[in-house]
């Protein structure tokens, strides 16, 4: 077991001083499993929870196939398909465009491998456990774990940036995305972890919801009786032992439930589907994390919307974030201001940006207002480019960036509460379009 | 269309007619009708709401030049030759008339219903030529929806795109599980105030085994805490066991079919139910934003969805904007909104109000 430093862990995630005080979970990040790794490699903690790193700390990625309309795109197991080539025509994935469309910008479109670096091992490295090396078609060699082969991402600079990609889950109509790989989580069998905006929430294995209550503690309990009729205990197995922030609590004799973080697990009989909030309506109760994901900036708030709680600004508008990913075999991003803004422009404002800005303006970040971390960033934004711009550069605009992409209001949503631009674009948002960044979300699963 | 309760609620009166018969069988009916009502109010909640789209089996009657192209068809007839073009000159053009769409011709032809009878009510009490006429033969049926989307395959039962995604939503999704709470009821025959409670409910329908089938008495929580806003109060009445609500000024209906919250606004909405104990089932008509109805459709069913029921954002705007019939937007004069019917059903249900318990 590896169990990071907690306080340079505050650090690294640039935890704001409200949320490391209100909450002890503020303070950990997830445990992992150690497994056997080659030299040079390494385990970074990180808003996505712990991931192997190159010996420089960048993150590392795979690109797992994935099923899409008319085909596949991404990777199968230890067959390399990022390469150095630059793909000039659509690919005809995606429905009911066909392929052979010439894709834009193209005398300055980079190739996969100009955006994702294969992982290169060395002519004499040697295999280890799930570590192996695999081929590529020019002779030289590249790591791949689980068969998968690695990646790192130009977009990630410093070590534990996950830029490159998330651990959410994405939908059968997104691109096929990277994804960020790391150990094992150390969790005990039947549990399961998952990242949402809010961290990296614990579930069971069949994907309920797991809550503790304010008022046990690791040796006593005082969900009792009555309580127990819509808060189910989660009962270990008998040969099932303690173990880092695992501990158990006998609750009658031979019955014995587990304990995380000091904290008696329970599920909640009334929640109506998977990975559910619902439960926190109870006073005294809360969903459990193995850590909770960087506070988003002071000025923006909770706000109760029809369909949850979205993050808003301190106005109530709802905040946006664009997701774009190209119908092309390799599926390049297109969502981040260093990738082509022509899908953007076209969605936000017909072409024009000034349209753009007057339909989905981006949100302004406070004179006195300064980034919370990495994943939180203020940036300067050249509103007609849509690219990065210099500090006070003419014209450039200071905005909020999640995860270095620029989220924005939507002009339609008038009211607080209302959250009328989700699901705009492409593929109800997931491939050029916006999507509400939901903190709370009990009628869709998290797909907004 | 126009099914029948007994479709869907088999069991009640038939089976009371199995063991009465004559006057016994006419009083046991009407008490079976009246046992679901618990301190004079009595709750439904939606099991079906879709566009009413009147359709002959050969659709010749209202659709005699057949039906609208889609995107795949328009893409097809727009860029026969797209190896040469790019992105911008094609895919991104198309998207960009989808999501900012104007009223200027596309050059697609685009078929309206032709045919003189659809679903509906008179809802602005007036007979005029571009009404439609009931299949009773009531006139000055307004419906300008069905006469953009009638020929449009997406939008026809049952086995469009838009009818399978909203059919099984509505049974599915909680986002939209809306209900209707009848208070002050003495009568489900003949009533001349009955109040009436508009809530979305937060629990799944009960259902027979199959999953499919609706049961009534089933119950619901209210939505207080994400619902609030679509809550509304209106008065009705109840004539010959047909409720008839007064025109709302303003209805919000949540709407999903693929993932996407959404909501249509209703003006001037009305329901026209017939009652019985276990269900409702009838018309919901009045005047549908034009923009929330179109952003309704393109949020929820990206251009490949609308393509498998051969459904062009881009050429249905356009007719909706032509066909709007109603309040007309004050500086522009150009109607914002366009007279519709939803077909309704509906199952009894006991509502749970915060202090009560499930029945009372």
């Amino acid at each position: 077991m590896n169990v990071l430093n907690r306080l340079s862990i505050v650090s690294m995630l640039g935890l704001l001083p409200a949320l490391a005080s209100a909450a002890d979970e503020g303070l950990y990040t997830e445990a992992y499993r150690d497994v056997p790794m080659p030299a040079g490699f390494r385990v970074e903690a990180t808003p996505e929870g712990p991931v192997f790193a190159n010996s420089n700390g960048m993150t590392l990625y795979e690109w797992p196939q994935h099923k899409l309309r008319n085909g596949y795109s991404g990777e199968s197991p230890s067959n390399p398909a990022c390469y150095d080539e630059v793909l000039t025509v659509t690919a005809g994935l995606m429905s009911p465009y066909p392929p052979g469309i010439k894709l834009p910008e193209l005398d300055k479109r980079k190739s996969c491998a100009d955006l994702w670096h294969p992982v290169v091992a060395a002519a004499d490295a040697e295999e280890v456990g799930e570590w192996t090396i695999v081929e590529r078609r020019d002779g030289s060699l590249q790591w791949a774990y689980e068969e998968q082969p690695l990646y790192t991402s130009i977009k990630d600079s410093q070590p534990g940036d996950v830029m490159g990609g998330t651990r959410r889950s994405f939908g059968g109509d997104s691109p096929a995305k990277r994804v960020p790989i790391g150990p094992p989580s150390l969790h005990p069998p039947g549990f399961s972890i998952r990242s949402t905006f809010n961290g990296r929430m614990l579930a069971t294995d069949r994907s309920a919801s797991v809550y503790s209550f304010d008022g046990d503690t690791a040796t006593s309990t005082a969900c009792e009786g009555a309580c127990l009729t819509n808060w189910e205990p989660i009962v270990a197995p008998s040969l099932a032992r303690e173990q880092g922030e695992w501990s158990l609590i006998e609750r009658s004799p031979g019955v014995r439930q587990w304990v995380f973080r000091g904290r008696p697990l329970y599920t909640y009989a009334l929640d109506s589907g998977t990975w559910s909030q619902t439960g926190t309506d109870i006073p005294g109760w809360n969903n459990v994390y193995t850590q909770l994901a960087e506070p988003y900036p002071a000025s923006f708030k909770s706000q109760p919307t029809m369909v949850g709680n979205a993050l808003a600004t301190a106005e109530g508008k709802s905040i946006y974030v664009y997701n774009c990913g190209e119908d092309s075999q390799d599926q390049l991003g297109c969502d981040h201001p260093d990738d082509t803004q022509v899908y953007r422009l076209a969605m936000c404002g017909a072409g024009d940006p000034e349209r753009c800005q007057e339909h989905w303006p981006y949100v302004i970040a406070g004179a006195d207002e300064e980034s919370t971390g990495r994943i939180w960033r203020i940036v300067w934004i050249d509103p007609m480019t849509g690219r990065f711009a210099e500090p006070n550069q003419e014209g450039a605009l200071r905005v909020w960036a999640y995860r270095d992409r620029p989220v924005y209001t939507f002009g339609g949503d008038t009211r607080p509460g209302d959250l009328h631009g989700g699901g705009t674009g492409e593929w109800r948002g997931q491939r050029n379009g916006l999507k509400a960044i939901m903190l709370r979300d009990d009628f869709f699963r998290g797909h907004l | 269309m126009n099914t029948s309760m007994s479709t869907f609620f088999p069991w009640p009166a038939k089976y009371a007619a199995l063991f009465c018969g004559g006057v016994l069988l006419s009083s046991m009916a009407v008490h079976a009708d009246e046992s679901r009502i618990r301190n004079r109010t009595i709750s439904y909640v939606m099991t079906d709401l879709f566009w009413s789209v009147y359709q002959t089996e050969d659709a010749k009657q209202e659709c005699p030049r057949g039906f609208n192209d889609g995107p795949r068809e328009q893409f097809e007839k727009l860029f026969p030759y797209h190896e040469g073009l790019s992105v911008q000159e094609t895919q991104l053009a198309q998207e960009i008339e989808t999501w900012h769409p104007t009223t200027e011709s596309d050059g697609f032809e685009f078929y309206e219903v032709e045919g003189e009878l659809a679903w509906g009510l008179n809802l602005d009490g007036e007979v005029s030529s571009n009404d439609f006429t009931h299949p009773d033969g009531t006139p000055g049926i307004d419906n300008e929806v069905y006469r953009a989307v009638g020929c449009v395959i997406g939008f026809r039962g049952p086995d469009g795109v838009e009818f399978i995604f909203q059919d099984k939503a509505i049974l599915d999704e909680e986002y939209n599980r809306m209900m209707i709470e009848l208070t002050e009821v003495d009568s489900l025959d003949n009533d001349d105030t009955v109040v009436v409670n508009m809530y979305r409910g937060m629990d799944r329908l009960l259902t027979n085994a199959t999953g499919q089938e609706v049961m009534a008495g089933g119950t619901q929580r209210i939505d207080y805490r994400w619902g609030e806003s679509l809550i509304r109060q209106f008065n009705a009445r109840i004539v010959d066991g047909v409720l008839i609500t007064e025109p709302m000024p303003e209805m919000v209906m949540p709407w999903q079919n693929l993932s996407v919250p959404s909501i249509h606004i209703f003006k001037d909405a009305r329901f026209q139910l017939d009652l019985t104990s276990e269900g409702a089932s009838g018309i919901l008509a009045g005047y549908a934003d034009v923009d929330s109805w179109y952003y309704q459709l393109i949020r929820n069913d990206s251009t490949h969805h609308l393509s498998n029921g051969q459904i062009s954002g881009i050429s249905l705007y356009k007719a909706l904007r032509r066909l709007a019939d109603a309040h007309p937007d004050p500086e522009t004069g150009e109607n914002t909104a366009i007279s519709t019917s939803l077909d309704v059903k509906m199952a009894q249900v006991y509502i749970v109000h915060p202090d009560s318990k499930a029945g009372e």
